[in-house]
């Protein structure tokens, strides 16, 4: 490392008071006008430090910082609770929605495939045999009104499907 | 024999204090580093006049963000990587506007005017052209100039290293040596 290059990296330790120039560093600071600039702008630069403004009240400052400090937790809990408030309404809408009566059962909307899963055993009956079988189904049992036991058409095809289920056991 | 004075606490041990709920530790942390924020505030080209606020600013965000303080750089040297970013939005903000001001400032009396007065122009013109500076050559020559801080201290606040943090400042001594004359 060259003699200013090394000055260069003391002179904030010196300028600071931390440390002083020793005889060999003093001799060269004497004899180079570039590190004495250097030295100059170091010191300069220290004192235009010197000159900002005070701080009139580090107590009351600190005070003031705790206060917006106590101001914006209050806003973030604030916010918080919105934001929970809010989820739990979107929820207890998605909630009431989903049982709304106008509103088709969620398997009537299911995807064909579903909805078109052959019945193993019905599916062996020929046309003829599958109408019979489902103008008896159709047919109100002895005793009972219709009133008490909806024809197929009136069920939903949930329903519909659990009736052919237990047919087919 | 007068009992030795106790060791004034570290700055970990006061944010240590400040996030339990000391309060205490919060004013013993501003009253010794504000004067510091001031002055790397001042010197980066901030109004006086809006010093103060500045420097509120700067602790409000440090506080709400101690977190991030992780203790690889001193709490200072933190606090001025803030200050850095607020001075940074204050010059964005006043673009194009006057970025320093020749204040009448009360100077001491000395028995050199002359010298006083071109020692208060050297500062104005110092102040103007730190300014210009690039940011990182401009917040590393203040904090090994003004502040003392190690080139080691210096990269670990602001994200550099100890050899890249040694270029910026002899980046910023090489052209600001040109006031000096």
């Amino acid at each position: 490392m060259s003699g200013c290059a090394r000055l260069s990296d003391r002179m904030p330790e010196v300028v600071h008071g931390r440390s002083r120039w020793t005889p060999d560093e003093a001799a060269h600071l004497a004899g180079c006008a570039d590190c004495r600039r250097e030295l100059a702008l170091v010191q300069a630069t220290v004192a235009m430090g010197r000159k900002a403004p005070r701080l009139t009240d580090p107590a009351g400052l600190a005070a003031t910082v705790e206060r917006r400090l106590a101001g914006a937790r209050l806003r973030r809990r604030d916010g918080t609770r919105r934001i929970a408030g809010l989820a739990a309404a979107a929820a207890l809408l998605i909630m009431v929605w989903g049982r709304w009566p106008a509103r088709p059962a969620p398997t009537a909307a299911g995807s064909p495939a579903q909805s078109l899963v052959p019945l193993p055993e019905l599916e062996l009956l020929d046309p003829a045999e599958l109408d019979s079988l489902l103008q008896r189904m159709e047919m109100p049992s002895a005793g009972s009104s219709t009133l008490d036991a909806p024809g197929l058409g009136d069920l939903e095809d949930t329903e519909l499907e659990q009736v052919l289920d237990t047919w087919e056991g | 024999m007068t009992p030795a004075p106790l060791p004034e606490p570290s700055d970990q041990a006061l944010v240590a204090a400040y996030r339990h709920g000391d309060q205490r530790a919060a004013s013993e942390l501003v009253r010794r580093h504000g004067p510091a924020v001031a002055r790397f505030l001042y010197s980066s080209g901030a109004l006086a006049a809006d010093i103060e606020d500045l420097v509120q600013e700067t602790l409000f965000r440090a506080f709400r963000g101690l977190d991030r303080w992780r203790g690889e750089a001193s709490f200072r040297s933190w606090l001025f990587t803030i200050a850095g970013n607020l001075t940074r939005d204050a010059f964005r903000r006043r673009k194009g506007r006057e970025v320093i001001s020749l204040e009448d400032r009360d100077l001491p009396d000395r028995a050199d005017p002359d010298a006083e007065l071109a020692a208060g122009e050297l500062e104005e013109r110092l102040r103007a052209e730190l300014g210009r500076l690039p940011r990182l050559q401009r917040e590393v020559f203040l904090l090994r100039a003004q502040e003392g801080t190690s080139y080691e201290e210096i990269a670990a606040a602001l994200g550099t290293t100890p050899g890249a943090a040694r270029v910026h400042y002899h980046h910023a001594v090489k052209r600001l040596k040109e006031l000096v004359g």
